[in-house]
C-alpha cells in the first residue's frame, strides 16, 4: 500500500500510468469508438483517398480511402498485444538466463554470460529484420522474434542481483540446511530479485513496442493486422507526404509516442523510487541566504584568534523544514595550537568546518555567524577572494581519503596542481620538485609522483592527501577524522607525522576526531560538541581532569584510560538527538543523569568559566540559584 | 604498467576476434537452419528446369553437407568452409536481385553512404550531448535541466523514422529540401562548390535526424555521469583547494565523466545502426540499411547475409576502438 502511495506521489509516473490506462481502454473499447470497421472492405472511389478531416472522418481518409480514426484505435491492440507478448517472453528468457548464470557458479555462468554478452553487440533492428524476412512476417513470428532478441538487458540486471542475494545469510542458511537448489531459487532468490525487475519490465515493453513499429513501418509487418507503424509504411510510401496528407502520418505516430512515453515514464518514476539516484553535487550554486551581521565583541586589548567562529548556524533543507544542523557554536583557533574537536557521530564536527570554509555538502547553508581569518570573514567574502584564500591559508584532509584524490590524475599533478594555483608565478619544475619533496616529507619516494592513487594503499593514500595540504605552506589545517578508515597501526603513524609536521611548521590545526585518547595525546585545547551546540571547552589538560558538563564527563568515563586499566567502562545509553526532533531544551537533557526540570524547557547558553573555560550547561550557572549540583564530585575520579 | 596495458589490449583484441568468428559462423547458420530454407531460395524459381535447378545446386555449392563432410572424403569440404574460404577472399557471394553484382561490391558501395552518413551524426550527437549533459548536471534542477531532461524523454518515445518522415515533410514543404537520395539525379553542377552544395543539402535532413535520436541519449547518459562525479569526494577536494568550478569541470571532471560515456556509447552501437537503418529508409539513403531494407523486399538473401555481417562486425570494431579508448583514458584498467 505504502508503495503505491509513493508510486502516486510521483507525479510523472501517475502521468505515465494513466496515459497507460488511457490506451488499455482504447484497445478495449476499440470497436464500441471506432466509427467505421477498417477491417471492412469497401468500394472507394479515387476521391475517398486522403481526404482532409471532416465530420464524417474527424482524422480523414488514408491512402486506400479508409477512416484513419478507426484504424488508429485498432492500431491500439496491435502494438499492446505485441508490446506485453514479446515483453513476457523477453522477460522468462532473460529471468531463467540471468538466475541460472547468477546462481549457478563460475562455467555455466561465465558461458552463459559470454552468450549475452555477444547479443549485445549485434544490432537487434538488423537481426530481427532478417530472421522475420527468412521465417515470414506474421504476428506470431515477430511477437517470438522480439521477444526472443530482447532479453539481454534482463539477463544482465537479473544475474547481478542474483549473484549479490546468493551471497546473503538467510540464502547460505538455507543451503546449509539442505535446501534444495530449486527450492531456494523459489522461495528465497526470486522474491527478492523480481521486484527490482519492475523497472526493466516497463523498458523492456516500451522497446519491443518501438520494435514492432519499426518493423512494420520498413515493410515487415503482418499485413493481415492493422498496426500504427504498418498505418505510417502505407502512408509513406503511397504518396501522403506529397499529397500534404499530414493526418494520414501524424496520428499513427503520436499514438506510438504516447503508449511508449507512458512507459518510459512509468519506468522511470519506479526506477526513481526503487533505486533512488544521486541527484546532488558540489558544483551547485551557494545558496543565496541573507546572513545577519554580529556586532565585534571582543573585548579591546585580546588578540584576535587565527579563526574566530561565531554564533555559527548552518541548516539543511529537510522534507517538511530546514534541519538545524549547527546552532550558534562559536570557537577560537589561535596560531599555533591544535585544537580537538571532539563529540559522537553526527553531532555537527564536520559541518562545522566544512561550512567554517564554506564547503558545505549540496542542500546545507549557513544562516547565521561569522567565520573570522585574518580580518575577513569567509561568510560573507565574495566567491574569488575566497577561493584566493582556500588552501593557500586553510587546508583541509578529509576524513577517509581514499576518494579524496582524483583517480585518473597522477598524484604529483594534484599536488602541483595546487601550488602552482596559488603561485603562478613558479615555473612548472620547481612545481613538480616542490610535490616531490612533499611527498618525501611525508615518507613516500618522491620518485611516486607519477603515479596514480589506486597503486598506493589507504594509509599511503592519507599521507599523500597530507602531502597535498602541506603544499601552500597553510596557515590552518583542517583535519577531518583523517584516520577513520585505516587500521590502527598506520592510524597512529599518520596522527604522528600530521602532529610533527604542524609543529615544525608551525600551523594552526583543528583535529576533528571521536577518538579521546588522540585528543589526551595531540591537543592543546578541546571543543567538545554535542547536538549541533558547543557542550564544553577549554584546555585539555582542565577538561580532562575537570569537566564541566556531564556529556563531557560521561564521555570520559567510556573512554578507557591506561592509567587506570581497572576503572569500569560505562557506555553512555541512548544516541545523539535526530536533527528532526532535537528536544526543546538543553540537547543532552534526555540522556543526561543530572537533568533537571530547567534544563528540559530552556536552552542553555555557553557559560564563559574564564581561563579559555566554557561550558553550556545550567549546573556551572553561578549567577542564579540554581539547585544543588546533583552529579556529586565535580572532579573526575 | 605498460605490461598490464599490453595486456588488456592483447585481450580486448582476442575478445574482438572471437565474436567476430563467432557473428561469421551465426550468420552462415542463420540463412540455413531456420524455417524458410533461405539459401535455397535463389533456385527455388518455378520456372527453372530441373536440369538447370541441379546444375544451379551444384554451382552455388548446395549439394554439399553444411558443416563437416562427415562420409569419408576431405571432411572440411562442406559448405560452411567454402563459405570461409570465399569469404576470406572478400567473396560474399552473387546477389539474386542484380544477377551480375558481386554481393561484396554492393555492400561496399553502400558502407561508404552510410558512413558518410552515421560519422557526423554521431561526432554533432556526441558533442552537443555531452555538452548538453554537462550542462544540465552543472545547472540541475532548473529549467534547463527540466528542458534538457524532457527533450531526451519524447526522442526516447519517438520512434526514429516518424521523427524522420515529420523532419521530411516539413524540410521538404517548406524549406524546399530535398527528400531522397545522395545528390539531385541528372543535376549538372555548374562547379565542384555547386556539388558540394547539394551534397550538403540532401545530407542536411537525415542527419539532423539523426543526430537528434542520438542527442537524447547522449544528454541523459552525460548528465548522469556528471552529476555522480560531482558529488564525489575528489571533486570536493578540488574545489577545497580554491580551483574555479569551470577549472574543476575541465580538469577534475570532464575527463572521469568520458569513461562511462565511452563504454555507453559503444553499447549504443546497435542502437546507432538500427537509427541509420530507419534514417535511410525514410530518406532513401542508398547505404546499408536501405540496402538491408530493399533485399528483404526481393528476398536477395545473399545480399541481406552481406548486409548483416557487415553491420555486425563494424558494431564488434567499433567496440573495440571504445574498449581501446577506454582503457588508454582510464589509469585504472591494467589492474582489472
Amino acid at each position: 500500500m505504502k508503495a503505491v502511495r509513493t508510486f502516486l506521489g510521483n507525479r510523472l509516473g501517475t502521468i505515465g500510468a494513466a496515459m497507460l490506462l488511457v490506451a488499455l481502454a482504447v484497445a478495449v473499447l476499440a470497436p464500441v469508438l471506432a466509427p467505421y470497421d477498417p477491417y471492412a472492405s469497401v468500394r472507394v472511389s479515387i476521391d475517398d483517398i486522403y481526404r482532409a478531416p471532416s465530420a464524417a472522418h474527424l482524422l480523414g481518409t488514408d491512402d486506400g480511402g479508409k477512416d484513419v480514426l478507426s484504424a488508429l484505435l485498432f492500431g491500439t491492440r496491435v502494438s499492446l498485444i505485441v508490446g506485453f507478448a514479446a515483453a513476457l517472453i523477453s522477460l522468462v528468457i532473460g529471468g531463467a538466463v540471468g538466475l541460472i548464470a547468477g546462481y549457478h557458479g563460475r562455467r555455466l555462468g561465465n558461458l552463459l554470460m559470454r552468450i549475452t554478452d555477444f547479443f549485445l553487440v549485434i544490432p537487434d533492428l538488423a537481426l530481427q529484420i532478417v530472421i522475420v524476412a527468412i521465417v515470414g512476417q506474421s504476428l506470431r513470428n515477430i511477437i517470438l522474434v522480439i521477444g526472443a532478441l530482447g532479453w539481454t538487458t534482463t539477463a544482465r540486471l537479473v544475474r547481478s542481483q542474483t549473484l549479490s542475494v546468493k551471497e546473503r545469510k538467510f540464502v547460505l542458511r538455507a543451503r546449509a540446511v539442505g535446501a534444495s537448489d530449486w527450492h531456494i531459487l523459489r522461495r528465497h532468490v526470486m522474491p527478492q530479485v523480481l521486484p527490482l525487475m519492475l523497472a526493466n519490465t516497463v523498458l523492456v515493453i516500451s522497446l519491443a513496442i518501438l520494435s514492432e513499429s519499426t518493423l512494420a513501418f520498413i515493410g515487415l509487418g503482418d499485413l493481415t493486422v492493422i498496426s500504427w507503424g504498418q498505418m505510417l509504411n502505407f502512408a509513406f510510401t503511397r504518396g501522403a507526404v506529397s499529397a500534404g496528407a499530414w493526418w494520414a502520418l501524424l496520428p499513427p505516430g503520436v499514438a506510438i509516442v504516447w503508449v511508449v512515453l507512458g512507459t518510459t515514464l512509468v519506468g522511470t518514476a519506479l526506477e526513481d523510487i526503487l533505486n533512488p539516484r544521486l541527484t546532488r553535487h558540489h558544483l551547485e550554486r551557494e545558496p543565496r541566504v541573507e546572513v545577519p551581521e554580529v556586532a565585534g565583541v571582543r573585548p579591546i586589548g585580546e588578540p584576535a584568534p587565527l579563526l574566530g567562529i561565531r554564533d555559527l548556524r548552518v541548516e539543511f533543507a529537510g522534507p517538511v523544514g530546514p534541519l538545524v544542523a549547527v546552532d550558534g557554536v562559536s570557537f577560537e583557533l589561535r596560531r599555533g595550537e591544535v585544537l580537538g574537536l571532539v563529540g559522537e557521530s553526527g553531532c555537527g564536527k564536520t559541518t562545522t568546518v566544512l561550512a567554517a570554509l564554506r564547503l558545505l555538502p549540496p542542500g546545507g547553508a549557513i544562516t547565521a555567524g561569522s567565520v573570522m581569518f585574518d580580518g575577513s570573514d569567509l561568510v560573507r567574502l565574495p566567491s574569488e577572494q575566497l577561493r584566493e584564500l582556500r588552501w593557500s591559508r586553510l587546508a583541509m584532509v578529509f576524513q577517509g581519503a581514499m576518494n579524496a584524490l582524483n583517480p585518473v590524475r597522477t598524484v604529483g599533478s594534484q599536488i602541483v596542481e595546487a601550488i602552482r594555483l596559488h603561485d603562478p608565478g613558479i615555473d612548472g619544475k620547481a612545481a613538480e620538485r616542490r610535490a616531490a619533496e612533499l611527498l618525501e616529507l611525508v615518507g613516500i619516494g618522491g620518485q611516486r609522483a607519477g603515479e596514480y592513487p589506486h597503486t598506493f594503499s589507504g594509509g599511503m593514500r592519507q599521507r599523500a592527501m597530507i602531502a597535498l595540504a602541506l603544499a601552500c605552506d597553510p596557515d590552518v589545517i583542517i583535519a577531518d577524522e583523517p584516520t577513520t578508515a585505516l587500521d590502527v597501526m598506520i592510524q597512529a603513524q599518520i596522527l604522528e607525522l600530521l602532529d610533527d609536521l604542524v609543529e615544525r611548521l608551525g600551523m594552526a590545526m583543528i583535529l576533528v576526531t571521536h577518538d579521546l585518547g588522540v585528543v589526551a595525546q595531540r591537543c592543546d585545547r578541546v571543543v567538545v560538541m554535542y547536538g549541533g551546540v558547543v557542550a564544553e571547552e577549554g584546555s585539555v589538560e582542565a577538561v580532562f581532569h575537570h569537566p564541566r558538563h556531564p556529556y563531557t564527563r560521561l564521555l570520559l568515563e567510556a573512554f578507557p584510560d591506561l592509567e587506570v586499566p581497572e576503572r569500569e567502562l560505562v557506555a553512555i545509553p541512548g544516541a545523539p538527538p535526530r536533527l528532526d526532533h532535537l528536544p526543546p531544551g538543553c540537547r543532552f537533557s534526555p540522556r543526561c543523569p543530572a537533568a533537571f526540570e530547567r534544563c528540559r524547557e530552556e536552552r542553555p547558553p555557553l557559560y564563559r568559566l574564564g581561563e579559555g573555560r566554557a561550558a553550556s550547561c545550567f549546573l556551572v550557572d553561578t549567577s542564579a540559584a540554581g539547585p544543588e549540583l546533583r552529579v556529586g564530585d565535580e572532579h573526575h575520579a | 604498467m605498460i605490461i598490464g596495458r599490453g595486456r588488456y589490449l592483447l585481450r580486448k583484441l582476442g575478445w574482438a576476434l572471437a565474436t567476430v568468428a563467432v557473428v561469421v559462423t551465426f550468420n552462415f547458420f542463420l540463412f540455413r537452419v531456420l524455417p524458410g530454407d533461405p539459401a535455397k531460395a535463389g533456385i527455388k524459381d518455378p520456372r527453372l528446369s530441373p536440369e538447370s535447378v541441379a546444375a544451379l545446386t551444384v554451382r552455388f555449392g548446395l549439394d554439399k553437407p553444411q558443416f563437416l563432410d562427415l562420409e569419408g572424403g576431405n571432411p572440411f569440404d562442406s559448405q560452411y568452409f567454402s563459405y570461409l574460404a570465399r569469404l576470406a577472399e572478400g567473396d560474399l557471394g552473387t546477389s539474386y536481385a542484380f544477377r551480375d553484382r558481386p554481393v561484396s561490391a554492393l555492400i561496399g558501395q553502400a558502407l561508404v553512404n552510410t558512413v558518410w552518413l552515421v560519422l557526423p551524426a554521431q561526432l554533432l550527437a556526441i558533442v552537443f550531448g555531452m555538452a548538453l549533459g554537462l550542462l544540465a548536471a552543472w545547472r540541475r534542477g532548473t529549467k534547463l535541466d527540466v528542458g534538457a531532461l524532457s527533450f531526451s524523454l519524447v526522442m526516447w518515445s519517438l520512434p526514429t523514422f516518424f521523427l524522420g518522415i515529420i523532419l521530411l515533410f516539413v524540410g521538404s514543404r517548406w524549406l524546399g529540401l530535398p527528400t531522397a537520395g545522395r545528390v539531385t539525379i541528372g543535376a549538372a553542377y555548374a562547379g565542384p562548390l555547386d556539388q558540394l552544395w547539394d551534397v550538403l543539402r540532401h545530407l542536411f535532413l537525415p542527419t539532423l535526424t539523426l543526430t537528434l535520436v542520438l542527442l537524447g541519449e547522449y544528454m541523459l547518459i552525460m548528465r548522469s555521469s556528471v552529476v555522480e562525479i560531482f558529488s564525489e569526494d575528489y571533486i570536493l577536494t578540488a574545489k577545497a583547494k580554491g580551483l574555479s568550478t569551470f577549472q574543476i569541470i575541465k580538469d577534475h571532471a570532464l575527463r572521469n565523466a568520458l569513461l562511462p560515456m565511452v563504454t555507453l556509447i559503444a553499447l549504443n552501437l546497435g542502437f546507432t545502426v538500427s537509427g541509420a537503418i530507419q534514417v535511410e529508409t525514410v530518406f532513401s539513403w542508398p547505404g546499408l540499411g536501405r540496402l538491408t531494407v530493399e533485399a528483404v523486399g526481393q528476398r536477395d538473401f545473399p545480399v541481406l547475409q552481406g548486409a548483416f555481417l557487415l553491420l555486425a562486425v563494424s558494431v564488434v570494431l567499433a567496440n573495440l576502438v571504445a574498449e581501446l579508448v577506454y582503457g588508454w583514458l582510464d589509469p585504472r584498467v591494467s589492474e582489472a
